[in-house]
Order: structure tokens, then C-alpha cells, then sequence
């Protein structure tokens, strides 16, 4: 334990000079926020929390069912006002949901009267209003080609696999070309092979993209947190939620899936994780 | 599968026949115990066959074919029924879409609702000065509450899913109404209409049977004042089959847009 505290420092310090450079593309500052609940009064979901997320980092919120960690994201997406605290998205204050932060939901929300190419064209259609026509059918193959569904462009998501639909979820939310990626547990729904080449096709997407888009994803999925993000943000339970500790992943890009989890980092990462996630009522213990 | 399937439209066809059957013997027998005052399938048939002879005879106001009864009664339906829709439709959106108009409008609704049609017929006649204007008043007042009840219920049920849709991707209103809230609500819609449709043909003889003219309800009258009663009972099975095409047409139309199905 005493050693994995040291590197874990070491990683730490050689990580922040390196970030140094890139400007915030994320910054929560102080964020409250309550919901007025029918049956007792007023439900503070999360607490005074402050996180800032660099331009091209993924990171992802991770803690239990309820724990607000959806919440502290949806702020980030404007879906959620803050009962206090302020949420500022490419430097500007978010005010309400806005095109330059694409959201990908937890359950697809495809519009099921729409067939793929449809979804993708009408979210194009209403976030790129200055783009012709032609473009905008361009932008919209150009996208489901990169996720392999352009020869299912015809089909209505009815037809589809669960994965296939996260897919088109994913190339809706990248056909917006946002410069910030909201990611709401996109692969809960899958079975472990499917979640496995979604990952992947996810960080191909963001290496095309030249890492230049910041992405926040809310998981309950330790591996998946690992293997995906720079950072992995651990909330308490709620009500009332707080970050409980900022985990920093030691791992060197582009990642092996498979032999990373031979890595001491990527195992030291996840115990730290793990007894972070499990150790829920003496904090200390570990400390 | 297949053999199961064309199996499974054999018994359905024999079953109809069979139901015809029973519908036969249970008529022959009433006019057996009647002692032939309600006549009976035979002499029926005779009356029928006279009368399908020539459907489209005009012989003065009071005096026309079968077919002019029925074709007169069917356009006066769509008429009232396309007037109550054209009323039902932009208020059941509008109620649907907004807690404020739903709480404004609901009690209106909730009491104009069960007011039978024919307590409406007074008003008409008063509002039109004439029983045509009032005969389609009264069935465009009483079939606009399915659609606008289905209508709003469709659209309140939106879930918040598709409501996000709009959001993230920062839909215009236009927008929102064409992609989401109109393509999740016509399902609902259609049912409200293909129900509306049900009650205004069954609103129709009533309404005929006050106004008088031409039409099927005053030809069930106009029969009835003539002591015959053939050509009630063909009336009758006229109607009920003509409302069994019309609910087959919306059932049809209910299930060309039915997305969930395909």
C-alpha cells in the first residue's frame, strides 16, 4: 500500500506538468444542486463541487446507483441547472443545453420513427444551421461510416442491436463535432464483447479526432474507467454527493486492452478503485 | 408457419359464416315467437332485393333510393366528423403540450363530454335555422372528445428521452413539433379518431331520425311511419355493416402509422 502511495505522488507530478499546457475546457465551480422532492422537501443530489477537466482529457465520474454522478454531468450539459455554483463549458457559463457539447444518453434516445441516417441528419440539421444541405448529408455519412452503419442508414433503430444503437448514439453526438463529449453510462446496457469493441471504437473516434475533444463520461464500470480515461473521479454516496478522491491513470496511450491489465499501474489503479468503491463507510482505514 | 397461418384464415372465414348462421336462427326465431310481426330473414331478403334493385331513385324530397339515404348519411359523418377533428386535433396538442392549457380547458371538456348528442340538437337548429347545419353540429360536437382526450394524453406521454433529444441538440420549436411531438402522438391520435369516427355513425341515425330529410336515420323513420319493417331491419344491418367498414378503414390507416409495429 506504502508503495503504491509513492508512485501514485510520482505519477501525479509528472502528470500536472504535463498538463500544464492545455487550457480548461471544463470547469465546475462549487456546484450545488437540490431538487424539490414531494416527499420530503428539498433533496440536495450533490454538493459544492469543484472539478476542472482539460481540453482532450477523458474523464470519468465513477461511484454508486443515486450517488449524483449523472447529475454533476447533466450540469455540464445544461439539462441541470445549478442550485448554486457556477459551470462554465469551453469558457463560456452554460446557461442551458447548446450544440457545443454533444450528449450521448444512457439509453441511445433515438427517435424511433426515424430511420438511422434520419437520427443523425435532424441533429445535424438543427445544430449546423449554416451548412448547405449537401454538407450536412456529407457530415452525416462521413459519421456513420466511421461507426460502420452506413449501409444500415435505411434501418429504424427498431431493427437495430443495442450496440449498433449506441453507435448511432455516438455518431450523433460526433456529427455535431462538439468540442466537449457528454457521455451518459453509454455502455451499461451491453454485454461485455459488444462494451469491448465500443471502447475502442470510441477512442479511435477521439484519435481521428487528433485527442482534441474532451470527454466526461458517468460509469459504474471500474475497468471501463481505467482503461478509457486520464482521470477517474470518485463521488461519495449521496444525498449530498461530494468527490471523494481524484484517481490519476498511470497508463500510457494508445492502450492494449489486453495487456495493460498485466501493468502495475493499471492494477494498482484498480485496487485503489476498488477499495474506494467498496470501503464506503471508514475512508481512513485505507488513507 | 405458413400452413398454420392460412389453417388459422380458414377457421377465422368459418367462423364468420358460422356467426352469420346464428344471427340468422336467432332473427328467424324472433319472428317465429313474434308470430311473423317482426318479419323474418326470407321476406327481408325479398324487401332487400327490391330495394337494391334501383339505390339511387329520386322521386321528390321524401321519396329516394337506399344508396342516396346512405350516401347522404355518410358524407354528412365526415363532414361533422372532419369539422370536430379540425377542432380536436389543434386543442388536444395545445392541451397535451401545456399543464396551463390542460388545467384551463380540462373541466370544459369533462363536462361538455357526456352531454348526448341529442340535447345538442336544439342548439343547432337555433345556431344554423336549418336541421342540415344541425344534424353535422351534433356530430361534430360529440366525436371531437376521443380525438382530443387521445390527442392530448399522446402528447403529455411524451417521454423525457425524446424531450432530451430536442434539447441537447438544440431543436427549434418547429422542429420539435414535426420530429417528436407529432410522429409520438399520431398513434394515439388515430385512435382518438378512429373512436370519434365510431361516434358520430352512431350519432348519425339519431340525429337523422329529428332533422328528417334524406339520410339512413330518416329512412329508419320514414319506414317505421310506413309500417315497414323489412326495410328497418335491412336499415339496421346496413348501418352496422357501413360502421364496421368505417372502423376497418381506421383500423388500417391506425396500423400504416403505427411505428412501433414495423
Amino acid at each position: 500500500m506504502i508503495l503504491t502511495e509513492t508512485e501514485e505522488v510520482v505519477v501525479k507530478e509528472t502528470k500536472t506538468i504535463k498538463e500544464d499546457t492545455r487550457p480548461d475546457a471544463i470547469k465546475i465551480e462549487n456546484v450545488t444542486v437540490s431538487f424539490k422532492s414531494k416527499s420530503n422537501g428539498l433533496y440536495t443530489a450533490i454538493n459544492n463541487i469543484s472539478l476542472n477537466v482539460k481540453k482532450g482529457e477523458i474523464v470519468t465520474l465513477i461511484g454508486h446507483s443515486g450517488c449524483g454522478k449523472s447529475t454533476l454531468m447533466n450540469t455540464i450539459s445544461g439539462m441541470v441547472s445549478p442550485t448554486s455554483g457556477e459551470v462554465y463549458a469551453n469558457g463560456n457559463l452554460v446557461k442551458g443545453p447548446g450544440p457545443d457539447r454533444g450528449i450521448v444518453f444512457q439509453n441511445y434516445s433515438l427517435l424511433p420513427w426515424l430511420s438511422v441516417f434520419q437520427n443523425i441528419y435532424v441533429a445535424v440539421d438543427s445544430a449546423l444551421k449554416d451548412l448547405s444541405a449537401s454538407e450536412k448529408k456529407d457530415l452525416v455519412e462521413k459519421n456513420l461510416q466511421m461507426v460502420h452503419l452506413w449501409e444500415h442508414r435505411h434501418k429504424l433503430p427498431g431493427h437495430l442491436s443495442g450496440g449498433m444503437k449506441q453507435r448511432v448514439a455516438i455518431a450523433r453526438a460526433f456529427a455535431i463535432n462538439p468540442k466537449i463529449l457528454l457521455l451518459d453510462e453509454p455502455f451499461g446496457a451491453l454485454d461485455a464483447l459488444t462494451k469491448g469493441s465500443m471502447h475502442i471504437e470510441l477512442l479511435k473516434l477521439w484519435n481521428l479526432d487528433n485527442r482534441d475533444k474532451t470527454i466526461v463520461m458517468v460509469t459504474h464500470d471500474i475497468e471501463e474507467a481505467i482503461f478509457l480515461s486520464d482521470r477517474v473521479v470518485v463521488m461519495n454516496d449521496g444525498p449530498a454527493a461530494t468527490i471523494k478522491e481524484i484517481v490519476d491513470v498511470p497508463l500510457d496511450r494508445p492502450r492494449n486492452k489486453k495487456s495493460i491489465v498485466h501493468e502495475a499501474g493499471y492494477m494498482d489503479t484498480h485496487d485503489r478503485l476498488l477499495s474506494l468503491l467498496t470501503d464506503k463507510f471508514d475512508i481512513n482505514d485505507i488513507d | 408457419m405458413k400452413k398454420i397461418l392460412t389453417l388459422d384464415t380458414l377457421y377465422t372465414i368459418l367462423a364468420f359464416f358460422g356467426s352469420l348462421i346464428i344471427l340468422g336462427v336467432i332473427w328467424e326465431l324472433v319472428a317465429i315467437v313474434t308470430d311473423r310481426e317482426i318479419p323474418g330473414p326470407a321476406s327481408t331478403w325479398v324487401v332487400f332485393k327490391e330495394l337494391i334493385a334501383e339505390p339511387f331513385y329520386d322521386r321528390g324530397p321524401n321519396d329516394k333510393g337506399i344508396g342516396n339515404q346512405l350516401f347522404s348519411s355518410i358524407y354528412r359523418v365526415f363532414l361533422g366528423f372532419g369539422i370536430g377533428s379540425l377542432i380536436a386535433i389543434p386543442m388536444g396538442l395545445a392541451m397535451g403540450s401545456s399543464k396551463f392549457m390542460m388545467r384551463l380547458f380540462n373541466p370544459i371538456v369533462q363536462i361538455l363530454r357526456p352531454v348526448s348528442p341529442l340535447a345538442w340538437f336544439p342548439l343547432g337548429l337555433l345556431a344554423f335555422q336549418a336541421a342540415e347545419g344541425a344534424t353535422v353540429f351534433i356530430i361534430a360536437i360529440t366525436s371531437l372528445w376521443p380525438t382530443l382526450i387521445n390527442t392530448s394524453f399522446g402528447v403529455a406521454s411524451i417521454p423525457a428521452d425524446h424531450k432530451n433529444v430536442g434539447k441537447a441538440f438544440g431543436f427549434s420549436t418547429w422542429k420539435y413539433i414535426t420530429k417528436i411531438m407529432l410522429p409520438f402522438a399520431l398513434p394515439h391520435m388515430i385512435t382518438g379518431l378512429r373512436l370519434a369516427i365510431g361516434v358520430a355513425w352512431l350519432v348519425i341515425v339519431a340525429g337523422e331520425m329529428l332533422s328528417g330529410g334524406v339520410g339512413i336515420g330518416f329512412f329508419v323513420w320514414d319506414s317505421w311511419n310506413g309500417l315497414s319493417l323489412e326495410k328497418i331491419l335491412i336499415a339496421i344491418l346496413i348501418i352496422g355493416t357501413v360502421g364496421l367498414i368505417l372502423d376497418k378503414m381506421f383500423s388500417a390507416v391506425q396500423h400504416a402509422f403505427t411505428w412501433e409495429n414495423k
